[in-house]
């Protein structure tokens, strides 16, 4: 045997023994368990501790109040999972969480690619899947356990054209001309689609760029050069990446491009990049997000930031937060921890208090026979001085909008 | 398309070729010399980026300073992890003796690196936001990012020292001994696994300069590594298995590639252009743009 090959078999041994010895975490048997399966590792590792620090600061709460009351008090814990930087891991990390020992039910996976192939498997193994990825078709396939909380990519599009259109013209700057610019990730995809398609061409706006990329971008020069001959008045925003998009966001400076900048996503708020970009380039960006808190919330925000040491919250763990507490409530309301009887509570759940319903707006949580929740409203937040604020919808903003200079 | 719209793709090409050219040297160096395939190589620039940022946040030191100041630690490190995990696996440079091992020990130590890292550090970004990272020097119509251009420049410099060093110095023509020969080597006294170690200890602190300079402009995490390792491996084969000028020219050639294929394919697929050009030159060129049939540097 060459050493290549025993090599080879000694490491394949090992990765064949390591779950065999793996200790496992005692919990007592009535607790209930939610697995989170997110990017832990990977380019997309930031968003996997936002959701990670909202899904914990929940089960801390439910559990320091009682836990599940319908079960006697069962306490609520979370199997995390890694989703990595792909979706085989993504998929992988999903079957090894559900199938090592009974979850009730799922959180996951941040990016809509992800979510896509982790629901196949919470679908199969039967257990009910909450998601604030935005990607159309994760709702589209006839699936009974999955649960997107988050407006749907295509409706974000449309309602984000319609207000800057608004704005546009209130502001005595009609948008003429438009580029769509962004990575080749789900959720970005199923937003641009529509405005290419027929949303741009309805309000008599042209589209002057269409850049788009699989990640990671080698350099942002060729699309910055095309923004510059163009001159949009508006790009549609959508670098998930945050690398790509820190390069972006310098070169527009660098090549002094000014336009306004809607993005598609709650990547584009989270606190690195005022360091990465500075505060002052930051303002007036906006971004249409799935949740982000609300004239009302600040409690829970301070909670949060005492909590995590963040300096804001963004929509990454105030979805995951909200995503526990339907859980429990959908416990509760099914007297059970067993995933099938959790999916038909889910299914016809309809709450209007508590932790969940009051921190995903319009503060009703309901689903219809696809499992997108009824009446979602895309939110928009802008950069202004070095914070994201909810700007849209002005009944519970916490800053009113900013005209880009 | 207009002759200015060109030569800001082919400067464009130019500076984002210079870092990945400095990139490439270090790992040519490490597999010309030890026969080594370094897959950690990029998780090595990850810490060289970290470092700056450490030197720019906790003593103010700007980044292209940082960045040569990483060599003298990343060194030194470079000839620890020898001690300690390659030299028991490397074959002590005898042609001989199966190497296998070495492949997966660097793709061992490349995880653990970039797992203790997301784990000690925090998978968040950061950024050193230098003030010339966003700026641009304009020469007539062309716009030359001035951090790119500073790192480009630094890039040059630290390559041509490398080559200096390689073809003037006793030590450089030893380590150029102990890799063409390793047994005709120690008959002349030379140390053949202490040349391993110095030219591990180079590769490291070059790669780690690399990142540096690349902090300047780029964000930091965990897991930067991905988005060039696979880069810096093409350039090293497209320049020639572990020629040092083949991998400076090969890193260049991949800057060029991936901005002007820009003028042909849609952005979707900038990094085909690279591969497709790739495959070409081994085509043509089976050794690589600088190899030789035989293995040197």
């Amino acid at each position: 045997m060459s050493r290549l090959t025993r090599s080879l078999a000694l490491t394949l041994v090992l990765v064949l023994l390591a779950p065999m010895v793996a200790v496992p975490v005692a919990v007592a048997a009535e607790d209930v368990k939610i697995a989170l399966v997110a990017p832990l590792s990977g380019r997309w590792a930031r968003q996997g501790q936002l959701k990670k620090m909202g899904a914990e600061m929940a089960i801390e709460e439910i559990n320091s109040q009682g836990g599940i009351k319908a079960l006697g008090g069962a306490k609520i814990v979370l199997r995390e999972a890694d989703a990595g930087d792909s979706v085989e891991k993504a998929v992988s990390a999903a079957q090894r969480v559900l199938t090592r020992e009974k979850i009730s039910a799922g959180i996951g996976s941040w990016l809509s690619s992800f979510t896509l192939g982790v629901t196949e498997v919470a679908e199969r193994l039967q257990v009910p899947w909450l998601t604030l990825s935005y990607a159309d078709n994760i709702t589209e396939r006839g699936f009974k356990y999955t649960f997107q909380t988050s407006p749907v990519s295509s409706l974000q599009a449309e309602q984000a054209l319609d207000l800057v259109v608004e704005i546009g013209k209130k502001n005595n700057r009609p948008l003429k001309k438009a580029a769509l610019v962004g990575d080749n990730t789900a959720a970005t995809v199923f937003f641009f689609k529509p405005l290419r398609e027929k949303l741009l061409a309805a309000k008599g706006i042209e589209l002057v760029a269409d850049e788009v990329w699989t990640p990671p971008l080698a350099d942002a020069t060729s699309i910055v050069q095309k923004l510059r001959a163009t001159q949009p008045d508006i790009v549609f925003y959508g670098a998930t990446n945050f690398p790509d998009s820190v390069q972006m966001l310098q070169k527009l400076k660098e090549f002094n491009v000014k336009t306004i900048i809607q993005g598609v996503g709650a990547w584009l708020v989270t606190p690195e990049y005022v360091k990465a970009i500075g505060k002052e380039n930051l303002d007036g960006i906006q971004t249409v997000v799935a949740a982000h808190p609300l004239k009302g919330q600040e409690a829970l925000v301070k909670k949060f930031v005492e909590r995590t040491g963040e300096p804001f919250m963004t929509q990454d763990p105030l979805c995951t937060y909200a995503h526990v507490w339907l859980i429990k409530e959908a416990a509760e309301q099914a007297k059970s921890a067993d995933p099938k009887a959790i999916r038909e509570a889910l299914a016809k759940i309809d709450l209007t208090a508590g932790p969940a319903a009051t921190t995903l707006y319009p503060g009703r949580i309901r689903f219809d026979e696809r499992g997108r929740r009824v009446g979602a409203i895309p939110i928009i937040v802008q950069w202004q001085n070095g914070e994201p604020y909810t700007v849209v919808p002005t009944a519970v903003s916490t800053r009113p909008l900013a005209s880009v200079k | 398309m207009v002759a200015s719209e060109l030569a800001q793709y082919v400067v464009t090409g130019l500076l984002v070729g210079g870092v990945y050219a400095l990139m490439s040297i270090g790992l040519a160096l490490i597999f010309g010399i030890m026969r080594v395939v370094n897959f950690a190589q990029g998780d090595f620039m990850m810490l060289g980026m970290y470092l700056t940022f450490y030197y720019a946040v906790a003593l103010g030191i700007d980044p292209l300073l940082g960045a040569l100041l990483s060599i003298p630690p990343f060194f030194v490190l470079g000839l620890l992890v020898h001690r300690a995990f390659l030299a028991r696996v490397t074959g002590g440079g005898d042609p001989n003796r199966e190497m296998d091992a070495q492949l997966i020990l660097t793709l061992g130590l490349s995880l653990v690196i970039t797992n203790a890292t997301t784990m000690i550090l925090s998978p968040m970004p950061r950024s050193i936001n230098a003030p010339y990272a966003s700026k641009a020097f304009a020469v007539g119509p062309l716009l030359l990012n001035q951090a790119r251009t500073y790192s480009f420049a630094t890039a040059l410099l630290l390559a041509a020292a490398v080559y200096v060093f390689l073809t003037r110095t006793d030590l450089g023509k030893a380590l150029r001994a102990a890799a063409d020969d390793p047994e005709a080597a120690g008959y002349q006294g030379i140390n053949v696994r202490t040349m391993h170690g110095v030219a591990f200890g180079i590769g490291i602190a070059l790669v780690a300069a690399a990142g540096g300079l690349l902090a300047s402009y780029h964000p930091i995490e965990p897991n930067v590594a991905v988005n060039f390792i696979v880069l810096m491996f093409v350039a090293v084969v497209l320049g020639g298995l572990g020629s040092i000028p083949g991998a400076f020219v090969g890193g260049i050639v991949i800057g060029l590639v991936q901005s002007l294929t820009l003028l042909l394919l849609p952005l979707q697929l900038q990094n085909v252009g690279v591969f497709v050009a790739f495959l070409i030159v081994l085509y043509v060129r089976p050794q690589g743009l600088f190899g030789r049939r035989a293995r040197t540097v």
